[in-house]
């Protein structure tokens, strides 16, 4: 067993827990996005951060990858912590506003106002659903490809995956919530359509640039109709 | 190649080696590393071999090729042994006769390398300065082997100390030896490397232990790496060995850059041989030991320098760092334990035990032991690879390594680290170069790169250009990382345009530190550095840009426009001229150029241009158009009357105006509150306008004709004109507003010469400059006679001079300058037109006793105080002579010249019948503080730079007043904003000038010119009258240019305006046009 001193509670936990699992135990919440029960942790999003260590070396690390160490002293919500994940925050929301999971995040962080050049992306590379296609479905249809600001998610050289059982699993564990596995051209989409029940066309103006493939779409046909 | 099987083998082999090399023959050295190759290397190569064997030298001469030895700017260069001469860039003309000299054991003393300090010829590589004031412990190895030669690296003692480590056979010695050595991982992190090691041989070695050689060297501007990689690889195999012995390894790997073709080459040359020759495999030696090396080519990811992503990378996966703990040293490739070094940090290895522990940390600081490789590019003289101890200053590097610069422009900054490090400015030089002291000021030593940047140099774009590079080689994993950086880059992008405002850098400051805390990888938290650290020390560049949209290095495009009309302090657009001048429309030139400039003619003969110093064509190296001799060109074509100025009224309220001072400064402002509308009267102390143009400036240079005819056609029914009325003596500001002007711009001028601080600069035959010239152009008199010194290097002491020895009664004219003809602040074809006229010029000389206290503050140089002050000679109250004494140049101050010291004991006396001093002149402004002004200690006004506000209300001020002695262009500049200033003021609006970008709006057909023409076109200088023709008279020396000349000087043009104006679609079809081609 290993000891740690969490927000100055001193909790045991086995060797290998990770910060993050050690700091809920505790009850601590800590924000995350790319981390997910039975999935290996990735530490992406860096919403996770915690302070660890004292001043002067004290640094921020990934709780959700950080191994709990003998006699390591933790602050989840230090005021180094938020102002980090303020400023994560503010950056998630100027990429994806429209995600209904990093609006409530950025409320309750007391986020008012981005700084930034509104974008409207619909991923914010997290890794969950490749992590769940591998290590849950068994399946490895979707990876990262590309680096830096040309990271992407998708399927080999953009062909349907033969192993994609189309199980949609990618689709429910996005928190983007924007059709992780959207395709412009149906036959080399890899899951079975779209089970968002907010299609991005109700809000055209501002996503000019998506393409939308449901069809038939309800939203358009409810919009033609009238 | 014969498996050695055992240590005494491989003495054996060295021996017979070193028995069969005869050391009398001298030997050719050809540098053949990837600059050598660059530069031409190879083709000397080819034909030193063809003509040592068509000249049957093959017994005389020997050749070697080798990897990079670090002068690349020297490149493609050529050493001989073992003499040690040294030829830099050496042809294939010369080359042959290099090889024909070295037989017959002579030196070509006309190639040898040059000192540009001494102006002399070098001849031994040793005793270059950019060589002899290194230590070149690692860089030596890679003159004395051929790289793909196993035998060569034996011969100088390659793989000997194996021997030591084998006999000893005792692992925790190896690590002592390390430890103690104190050697640090020169990959950047600094990471003792001794420690690492320990931490690796503790781990249980039931599944095997790696070794990885880190030489993913990415940084932009860093290539020492790659030098060692290319001259040298087995001095990293016997690292990696010697590593293994003491770690108890089983394999190693090198993880090579594939971008680096020479360094792959020659290091799976020198693996293939290591196996062959049995230092490599199972049982290396007979002794029992295995450890193998295989090479890992990378794809290119810069991060994959990360140790975490180059495992990964080495285990075929997507190079993408990892948490750490756990550290590579407890679960590395494929879950084994790894130590990963740098390529520097195993050729230091071998080093090591070459020259034992204790040996090695001699050099260098303490916990900062051992040399450095340092790449250093950039603005310097010497780029190259040079190799100093640890704790050197930046200062050495730069000025005595480097050279300094490699203009006129100041240094001003050095980056360190690459894209993780950060810039150091010019003031923080004495820094020493170790892995703390760096840190602490906000860079990192990184792997060695170093560049030195100037003021041509712009932080914001350095910080743009790294943050660009940060973007696309960001792994991309943590979303701080790539989406800050990327965000990072957009906000440099906005103030690189000039769209960002204050709040864009506190966002930009509060990002950068939260992508340095919150990522996982080396790679983004060192990320923000570049920002960071100009941020740091270079916040009022980014200042500059976003408040007054400003960029003063003329690097941000959206903000300069085109260079030669950016610089123009009046906005000329001069493209647009030049243009029309090509196209043979002079009256529209003549337009263009009147519409920015009240002061053509003038300008076109006395104007410093800014212009020329910043056009495209001087800046990439070739020479400047002649823009000055155009705008004469044109001025002497068309008559003034064809400019009809815009009278735009704005002033409703029928203020009046005041303008003391009738200089161009006085006149430009005068003359535009006139088209603006308002009744201005023009005050000045002489009998008539002009000013400095009148007063000071020579008629050779600036005919009266010329002049007088000018300020005629800026006079207008707005302007009255009181001349003969001096401020402070005949008027005074209460005098002016109580006659009921409105506002007052105060203009005159700086024209009181400063003093020797000489005892007896009172006798007769001592005269100021500006009394002497005054005297004449105003008055006619000629104050020199006999023998005339002339002390001051600035235009008014060489204007003096040339006035002074065209008149009757002068014998001599002799100039006296404390520091050399290159430092001179007057413009260099005045200086050379001086000479011609005879003027003698005595450089490195100052007057002894004199105190330049006064004039080198003027100038901003600090001068120590003199002591004991010797009245300068006279006879019956009138100078008889001078004493001076030599100067040499000393150190190299702060603002980068370097300061004149005297040499004792070189006193000597020059006879002078009249003395001028030139040394300087500050404003006559004695009276403007009893009117309510505040006065700085140099005697000029206190003025807001931006409005030109004194701390009077309605009182404004501008020109050579408020600057000291400045050119003839910043007063008719400061005039015009005077004059937009004051009505802004009158019309009560905020009287601040808005950020004005001047970006060029009208397209002008460019000319059709094949390039062979503009390939052969050279700069046109005016003629000029001949030297012998022009003493004792004061006839226009230059002259104007020829329409032929005109338009060919016209056609060179590089036309910068076009970027920004031409049409759409024509850029477009173009696009098409190559993509069709391409297709």
């Amino acid at each position: 067993m290993i000891t740690l001193r969490i927000n100055g509670l001193d909790v045991s936990v086995e060797k290998g827990t990770t910060l993050l699992e050690a700091a809920r135990f505790l009850g601590f919440a800590i924000p995350t996005l790319c981390h997910m029960d039975g999935l290996s942790p990735y530490g992406a999003c860096r919403l996770c951060v915690v302070e660890i260590g004292e001043a002067p070396k004290a640094k921020l690390v990934s709780s959700c990858t950080y191994p709990a160490e003998e006699g390591l002293k933790v602050r989840t919500t230090s005021s180094r912590v938020l102002r980090a994940r303020r400023m994560i925050l503010e950056l998630l929301l100027a990429s994806c506003p429209q995600s209904k999971t990093i609006q409530d995040l950025a409320s309750k962080h007391g986020i008012r106002r981005q700084r930034f050049k509104q974008e409207y992306e619909d991923c914010i590379l997290c890794g969950l659903c490749v992590r769940m296609c591998e290590e849950q479905m068994m399946a490895k249809a979707i990876g990262f490809r590309n680096r830096g600001e040309n990271r992407e998610i998708g399927t080999p050289f953009d062909v349907k995956s033969d192993v994609c059982r189309l199980c949609g699993g990618c689709m429910y564990i996005c928190p983007v919530c924007q059709l992780r596995c959207t395709y412009n051209e149906p036959e080399k989409a890899i899951c079975g359509g779209c089970m968002n029940l907010s299609p991005p066309c109700i809000e055209k103006e501002p996503f000019d640039d998506m393409m939308c493939y449901m069809d038939p779409c309800v939203a358009c046909e409810i919009q033609n109709n009238k | 190649m014969l498996r050695l099987s055992s240590i005494d083998e491989l003495k054996e082999l060295r021996e017979v080696l070193l028995d069969a090399s005869d050391k009398s023959i001298p030997c050719i050295v050809i540098p053949t590393g990837t600059c050598g190759q660059a530069s031409g290397a190879s083709d000397l190569i080819r034909v030193a071999k063809r003509e040592i064997l068509a000249k049957g030298l093959t017994r005389k001469v020997r050749l070697r090729i080798t990897g990079c030895h670090g002068f690349c700017q020297m490149e493609p260069s050529v050493l001989v042994e073992p003499r040690r001469v040294f030829y830099p860039r050496v042809g294939l003309k010369e080359m042959e006769r290099i090889v024909e000299a070295t037989a017959r054991d002579e030196v070509l003393m006309d190639i040898l390398f040059v000192d540009p300090e001494t102006g002399k010829s070098v001849e031994k590589q040793d005793d270059i300065p950019f060589f002899n004031k290194q230590i070149r412990r690692l860089l030596a190895w890679n003159e004395k082997v051929d790289p793909i030669r196993i035998y060569d690296y034996i011969k100088v003692g390659g793989y000997s100390v194996l021997a030591e480590v084998f006999t000893k056979g005792n692992a925790a010695w190896v690590v002592e030896e390390v430890k103690r050595s104190g050697l640090r991982g020169r990959g950047g992190g600094g990471f003792p490397t001794g420690l690492k090691w320990e931490l690796l041989a503790k781990q249980p070695n039931d599944r095997g232990k790696f070794l990885v050689c880190n030489a993913d060297e990415g940084d932009p501007g860093a290539y020492m790496d790659r030098s060692v990689l290319e001259g040298n690889p087995h001095s990293i195999i016997e690292g990696m060995i010697i590593g293994a012995c003491g770690t108890g390894a089983t394999e190693g790997v090198v993880y090579a850059r594939n971008e680096y073709p020479v360094a792959v080459k020659h290091l799976n040359i020198a693996l293939e041989q290591a196996h062959r020759l049995g230092l490599l495999g199972e049982n290396i030696l007979g002794t029992g030991f295995s450890f193998d090396i295989k090479m890992v080519k990378g794809a290119g990811a810069f991060v994959c320098g990360e140790e975490t992503a180059l495992i990964r990378s080495i285990e075929g996966k997507m190079g993408e760092p990892r948490q750490r703990p756990p550290f590579p040293v407890q679960k590395g490739i494929e879950g084994k334990p790894t130590a990963i070094n740098n390529v520097e940090t195993w050729a230091n290895i071998t080093l090591i035990f070459r020259l034992g522990a204790g040996e090695f940390a001699k050099i260098g600081t303490r916990n900062n032991a051992g040399t450095k490789i340092f790449s250093l590019v950039g603005k310097v003289k010497n780029t190259g690879l040079v190799e100093v101890p640890m704790g050197i200053s930046i200062n050495e590097i730069v000025y005595n390594l480097g050279g300094g610069s490699t203009g006129k422009a100041k240094i001003k900054a050095v980056q360190t680290g690459g894209p993780s490090g950060g810039c150091i400015p010019a003031d923080m030089f004495d820094l020493p170069v170790d892995y703390d002291s760096l840190a602490q000021a906000g860079s990192i030593m990184g792997s060695g790169g170093m560049i030195v940047m100037d003021d041509n140099t712009c932080m914001v774009d350095v910080a743009k250009y790294f943050m660009n590079f940060l973007k696309d080689e960001s792994c991309g994993k943590c979303f701080t990382c790539r989406k800050g950086i990327q965000r990072m880059h957009e906000i440099l992008e906005d103030v690189s345009r000039g769209r960002a405002t204050l709040e864009h850098l506190d966002l930009l400051k509060e990002l950068a530190e939260v992508v340095k805390d919150t990522t996982m990888c080396g790679l983004g938290q060192t990320a923000s550095n570049p920002v960071l650290s100009t941020l740091r020390y270079f916040r009022h560049e980014y200042e500059r840009h976003v408040v007054d949209k400003k960029c003063d290095a003329f690097v941000c495009k959206d903000l300069v426009g085109v260079p030669c009309q950016a610089a123009c302090p009046l906005g000329t657009e001069v493209w647009r001229y030049a243009a029309l001048i090509e196209k043979g429309d002079y009256v529209e030139a003549y337009r263009i150029i009147r519409e920015a400039n009240p002061f053509p003619s003038v300008c076109a003969r006395v104007c410093d241009r800014k212009c020329e110093t910043r056009c495209n064509h001087a800046v990439s190296g070739g020479e400047a158009i002649a823009i000055r001799s155009l705008k004469r060109f044109v001025t002497d074509r068309v008559a003034p009357e064809v400019y009809k100025p815009l009278r735009t009224h704005t002033n409703i309220g029928g203020g009046r105006v005041a303008v003391v001072g009738a200089g161009p400064a006085g006149l430009a402002a005068a003359h535009y509150l006139s088209l603006s509308g308002y009744k201005v009267t023009l005050i000045d102390s002489e009998n008539e306008p002009g000013g400095m143009l009148l007063s000071c400036i020579p008629s050779y240079r600036l005919p009266r004709d010329v002049l007088r005819k000018e300020i005629e056609s800026l006079l207008d029914y707005n302007i009255t004109l009181r001349c003969g009325t001096s401020l402070g003596r005949d008027i005074t500001i209460d005098e002016i507003f109580k006659d009921g002007f409105k506002a007052v711009f105060l203009a005159i001028g700086a024209d009181k010469s400063w003093g020797l601080g000489l005892e007896g600069e009172k006798v007769k035959g001592v005269h100021p400059s500006m009394q002497f010239l005054k005297a004449f152009n105003l008055r006619g008199e000629e104050l020199a006679k006999g023998h005339v010194g002339i002390v001051g290097g600035g235009n008014s002491a060489v204007d003096a001079a040339r006035v002074a020895i065209r008149q009757k009664a002068v014998e001599s004219v002799t100039l006296l300058y404390r520091r050399t003809s290159r430092e001179m602040p007057a413009y260099a074809e005045e200086v050379e037109a001086a000479m011609e006229e005879g003027i003698i010029l005595e450089t490195l000389v100052s007057p002894v006793k004199i105190r330049y206290i006064e004039a080198a503050k003027a100038e901003g140089v600090r001068v120590e105080t003199f002591v004991s002050p010797i009245k300068i000679d006279a006879k019956h109250g009138h100078l008889a002579d001078i004493r001076c004494i030599r100067n040499e140049l000393g150190e190299t101050d702060s603002s980068g010249r370097r300061k004149p010291v005297p040499i004792p004991g070189t006193e000597f006396t020059i006879p002078l019948d009249r003395l001028i001093v030139a040394i300087g002149e500050r404003p006559d402004s004695d009276c403007l503080a009893p009117m309510g002004l505040d006065v700085t200690k140099s005697g000029t006004p206190r003025v807001d730079a931006q409005t030109l506000a004194t701390t009077r209300p309605g009182v404004f001020a501008g020109g050579d007043l408020v600057t000291g002695p400045n050119t003839v262009v910043d007063a008719i500049a400061a005039g015009k904003k005077a004059a937009g200033v004051i009505d802004r003021y009158l019309r009560g609006q905020e009287f601040r000038e808005p950020p004005d970008v001047r970006l060029p709006r009208f397209f002008m057909e460019p000319a059709t010119i094949s390039d062979e023409d503009s390939e052969e076109a050279v700069r046109v200088e005016p003629a000029a009258l001949p030297a012998e023709s022009r003493r004792k008279n004061f006839a226009e020396v230059e002259m104007s240019l020829s329409t032929e000349a005109a338009t060919r000087e016209a056609r060179r043009c590089l036309r910068c305006d076009l970027e920004f104006t031409r049409p759409e679609q024509n850029g477009q079809a173009e696009c098409a046009a190559v993509e069709e081609k391409s297709a």
